[in-house]
């Protein structure tokens, strides 16, 4: 009997004992920076900005906010895979220094997700003023780390 | 998985994933030719109070009497607001001169830079950074 405690308590103890010093968890990226903005972000951003403001015509006002909960579901999605963004920009193949790049992934990362409670609470003002908050964002990069049009874009160069 | 779930993830999906579209934001080399200024007048028709950019539509008429309905690309509606121009000032029917570029496209779409009203104010419309050609407009580059 008190052989099987013993095994019982070796057994238990060698499931609990701590892995061996962590490695670096490998990645796979699937694509540059420019790949990232066009395939994972620029939708994303769009699908938040297109969901609040509003249209204003003769016949009257058109306000942009979902009006159904899956809608709103939909963009809150949205808004954690532009906050989701910020982690995939901060990826050693895809940062550009640890400086001003990091300081506007986290941005990022924190403004996504104010678009995300915005949604959850189904607060179309909030969202909008987020959506001003998130160009801000857009813009700060792309003043630093972008010149003029795609042909002069540096990231793709 | 139910049929409601299924629906929106193919909602969702399909939100992200529409290839070839238009980004709403965009750099002013990418859309717009420093090289086409122009000045549009007529009545509003239809504002976009939409980040990241205000639109401005408005009908124009030509020397021959033709009328033709441009859109017009401000700045976002939080730099209106700074500057003085709110969704309620750009009501249908308010009379604006537009000072800005064309689109390389050569469609009836500009990027515009001022906007004057019928009482001769004047206020920058565009944004700062874009990569819009440096014409003085833009208070940060004075």
């Amino acid at each position: 009997m008190r052989l099987v405690c013993f095994l019982t308590v070796v057994l238990l103890l060698g499931g609990c004992t701590q892995p061996e010093k962590s490695k670096p968890i490998p990645f796979k990226t699937t694509g540059d920076v420019k790949h990232t903005m066009q395939w994972v972000l620029d939708p994303a951003a769009d699908h938040i900005w297109d969901s609040a403001g509003s249209v204003i015509t003769a016949e009257g006002v058109e306000e942009l906010a979902p009006t159904t909960d899956e809608g709103w579901l939909a963009v809150q999605h949205s808004a954690v895979v532009v906050a989701e963004t910020g982690n995939l920009l901060l990826m050693p193949s895809r940062a550009r220094d640890d400086q001003d790049w990091q300081e506007i992934a986290l941005g990022l990362i924190d403004v996504g997700m104010r678009a995300a409670k915005a949604a959850e609470a189904k607060d179309a003002d909030a969202l909008f003023e987020v959506g001003g908050q998130l160009y801000r964002v857009c813009v700060s990069c792309h003043t630093q780390y972008m010149q003029g049009d795609e042909k002069r874009d540096p990231l793709t160069e | 998985m139910s049929l409601k779930q299924i629906t929106l993830f193919a909602s969702v999906a399909l939100a992200l994933c529409v290839p070839g579209q238009l980004s709403a934001h965009h750099a002013f080399g990418a859309e717009f030719d420093p090289n086409r200024p122009l000045i549009l007048r007529g009545p509003v028709t239809k504002v976009e109070w939409v980040n990241p950019h205000a639109w401005i539509h408005l009908e124009i008429t030509n020397d021959d009497g033709s009328k033709e309905s441009w859109a017009v690309e401000g700045g976002t509606p939080n730099t209106l607001l700074r500057r003085g121009i709110n969704k309620n000032s750009l009501v249908p029917g308010t009379l604006i001169i537009v000072d800005g570029y064309q689109s390389k496209d050569r469609s009836n779409r500009a990027n515009g830079r001022d906007i004057t009203f019928a009482d001769g104010s004047k206020i920058f419309m565009g944004t700062s950074g874009t990569g819009a050609p440096e014409d003085g407009r833009d208070p940060k580059e004075r």
